[in-house]
């Protein structure tokens, strides 16, 4: 349950970031050194988006604390089942390259499949692992892409490629 | 006649069996994935941009004409039976398109929405064809100064029109806007921003972006609301045929929804949100029975869908003849033109004539095909409704990491599509529109680039902005669009603060 108050923080935590991210376009664009000698150099626009994103920061912030926001009679929201998708996003990424495309994205779905309430596990983890050897042999063997097989089954299948 | 020369020469190119065979595949799987909840236009043709990266050029926007009208068609099934638009110009036609369902009229409401799209998308198309090559000689009399005024009033419509709030429309907006900097400065080879890390040398990928927050970001958030949430599908029964009354309610609406779109769709007007909306309008004033509406009136659905599928062919003008996206979907297919090292404008139209005109082409069989497909064939689309929820979004970001994954083969796209998916959730709790960002980003490298050109030619005076008339007219457009609103803002706050909430799970995530 996530109440009107927190509605507000939210919307002071995004206008927080975002002159935050200001800042640091602004800090990042001075400690660049510039080159060229072009009229308009390549410092200018990030000099004006900072000092745009700031401004909207700063609009966001006063609204968060006196103006209107969304959902300010708060807005029920599941956080963890948030959480176990992010959490199976980032395992694909983290295993993608050991592993390879089809146990990490076997994992994904299983991951995502439970927090939108699937309890069968055994049954989503079929099912993942059929999409993900599905794709991986259709877009690697019919359409010429590059899903990664892991670094593991490649060092498996050919032992003396070092 | 000259035009008529060039489309004839593009059926040529589209009517090959290996481009039709693509055309075919490109409208079939764009209504499949259209049809999907959760999943609108923009998201289809971002997801789908890896299928096609095994053809030529000509094949692939051949295909991707099909995928773009296809996830038209099928986006409005979706909206009319599970009330789930997938972006904004659905939103209109769920309202009504929904009572009806809810009444067992549901085949007459995707009949009329599938009919009225044939007929706003055929006639668009062939305005299309028209007027596209007219822009083109626009475009030439446009100077770097000029093209950087139009790119600001394009960059302030997207986000002044969408989104309840200024504020917030600006904060994705310029969100956008800084992902934008990241990368090779083109003009100097200066890196910006990319702190060190290799892979953002190249920048970050605008089809990266809108994937986190078109499908990332929704499916977090639909995750954390599926519990509280409950959805209504209403199965298909009764007589699947229109009736005599329901043309006769019809087709001044479907023609009317077409002159409100496609004029609407070629400004930088934020595509379908408006024209679809006056329509409803419109068709309200001029109903007989103006109090059916809201209840399942006929007329709700056949103006707004075709004014919907006009503007979808009207917001193709700018794209192809100046280069200007004007919605999500249009920034994604400007970023698969550039993936593909094509830059619209004039110059694709003298360089690449059998593409642009074989995409036109293309969009005429398309229509034909998407009546085929979508009249008799919707009780199987409608099946793709009943998928279960946890393997549909499941799926979803299978793919969409799939896609992500592909454009370059690098995990750090991964990352990014990660922070971003997380931000897009933000967003969408806090009713921030993503549209202005992914329109941000794409827009705003090429509105840096033509600022400098500009200023490199006037040698530094920073007036040719203003002296040149076409561009300070269209600046002072801009100017108005941003100001007008706040003015009129402040002179009715003495009548206490307007609430800003509205329902939630309606709004889609433009």
């Amino acid at each position: 349950m996530t109440t009107g108050r927190s509605m507000r923080a939210g919307e002071a935590v995004l206008g927080g970031g975002l002159i935050a991210l200001g800042g640091l376009i602004a800090v990042e664009t001075m400690l660049t050194p510039s080159v060229g000698r072009a009229v308009v150099g390549p410092a200018l626009f990030p000099y004006l988006i900072s000092g745009g994103l700031v401004l909207v920061g700063l609009s966001l912030l006063r609204e968060a604390f006196a103006g209107a926001i969304a959902h300010a009679e708060g807005l029920e929201l599941d956080l963890w089942a948030v959480a176990l998708v992010a959490a199976g996003l980032a395992v694909q990424f983290l295993l993608l390259e050991t592993l390879g495309w089809i146990p990490s994205t076997t994992i994904l779905f299983a991951a995502v499949a439970r927090a939108f309430g699937g309890r069968r596990l055994a049954v989503n983890l079929a099912i993942g692992l059929a999409l993900a050897a599905f794709t991986f042999v259709t877009f690697n063997y019919g359409l010429g892409l590059n899903l990664p097989e892991g670094s593991i089954v490649e060092r498996l299948t050919s032992p003396d490629a070092e | 006649m000259e035009t008529l020369a060039a489309l004839g020469h593009g059926f040529l190119v589209a009517l090959t069996p290996y481009n039709l065979l693509w055309s075919a595949i490109g409208v079939t799987v764009g209504t499949a994935v259209g049809v999907l909840p959760g999943i609108g236009p923009a998201l289809t043709v971002a997801l789908l941009l890896p299928v096609t990266y095994g053809l030529e050029p000509t094949s692939a926007f051949i295909m991707f004409a099909g995928i773009y009208y296809g996830a038209m068609y099928g986006g409005s099934t979706t909206s009319i039976l599970l009330n789930a638009p997938g972006e904004s110009g659905s939103i209109v036609t769920a309202i009504d398109g929904h009572a009806m369902a809810r009444q067992g009229r549901g085949a007459q409401a995707l009949a009329t929405a599938a009919i009225g799209s044939f007929i706003a998308g055929t006639i668009a198309t062939a305005a299309l064809t028209f007027v596209a090559p007219l822009m083109v000689k626009l475009a030439l009399l446009f100077g770097p100064a000029e093209y950087f005024a139009l790119m600001v009033l394009a960059l302030t419509t997207v986000t002044a029109v969408l989104g309840s709030s200024l504020a917030r429309g600006l904060a994705s907006l310029f969100l956008g806007l800084a992902l934008g900097l990241v990368g090779i400065d083109m003009q100097t080879g200066q890196a910006r921003l990319a702190f060190g890390v290799p892979e953002l040398l190249d920048g970050i990928d605008t089809v990266v972006v809108a994937v986190g927050l078109f499908a990332v970001g929704e499916t977090l958030y639909v995750a954390s609301r599926h519990r509280f949430e409950t959805e209504e599908i209403y199965a298909l029964k009764g007589s699947k045929w229109m009736s005599r009354e329901d043309w006769s309610r019809s087709w001044k609406p479907w023609l009317r929804g077409t002159l409100l779109g496609f004029p609407i769709g070629t400004l930088p007007a934020g595509g379908s949100e408006i024209p679809t909306f006056l329509s409803y309008l419109v068709e309200k004033r001029l109903a007989k029975k103006p109090e059916e509406f809201g209840k399942g009136a006929i007329e709700a659905v056949a103006g707004p869908e075709a004014a919907n599928n006009a503007s979808a062919a009207g917001v193709l003008a700018p794209l192809l003849s100046l280069g200007l996206p004007t919605s999500a979907t249009a920034a994604i297919m400007l970023a698969a033109f550039q993936q593909y090292g094509l830059q619209p404008g004039p110059t694709l139209f003298d360089n690449n004539p059998e593409l642009v005109w074989g995409m036109i082409a293309s969009l005429y069989i398309g229509n034909v095909l998407l009546l085929v497909l979508n009249l008799p064939l919707v009780g199987f689309w409608v099946k793709l409704l009943l998928i279960p929820r946890p393997w549909l979004y499941a799926g979803i970001l299978v793919f969409s990491s799939l896609g992500a994954y592909t454009l370059n083969n690098n995990v750090v796209d991964l990352v990014i599509l990660w922070v971003i998916g997380l931000v897009g959730f933000g967003m969408r709790v806090l009713n921030v529109p993503v549209a202005p960002c992914v329109v941000g980003l794409i827009l705003g490298p090429l509105a840096e680039q033509q600022f400098r050109r500009a200023l490199a030619i006037s040698q530094g005076d920073p007036s040719v902005f203003l002296t040149h008339p076409i561009s300070a007219a269209l600046l002072i457009i801009a100017a108005l669009l941003v100001i007008g609103p706040m003015v009129l803002r402040y002179r009715n706050n003495g009548a206490g603060n307007g609430s800003s909430s509205s329902p939630s799970g309606t709004h889609p995530a433009t």
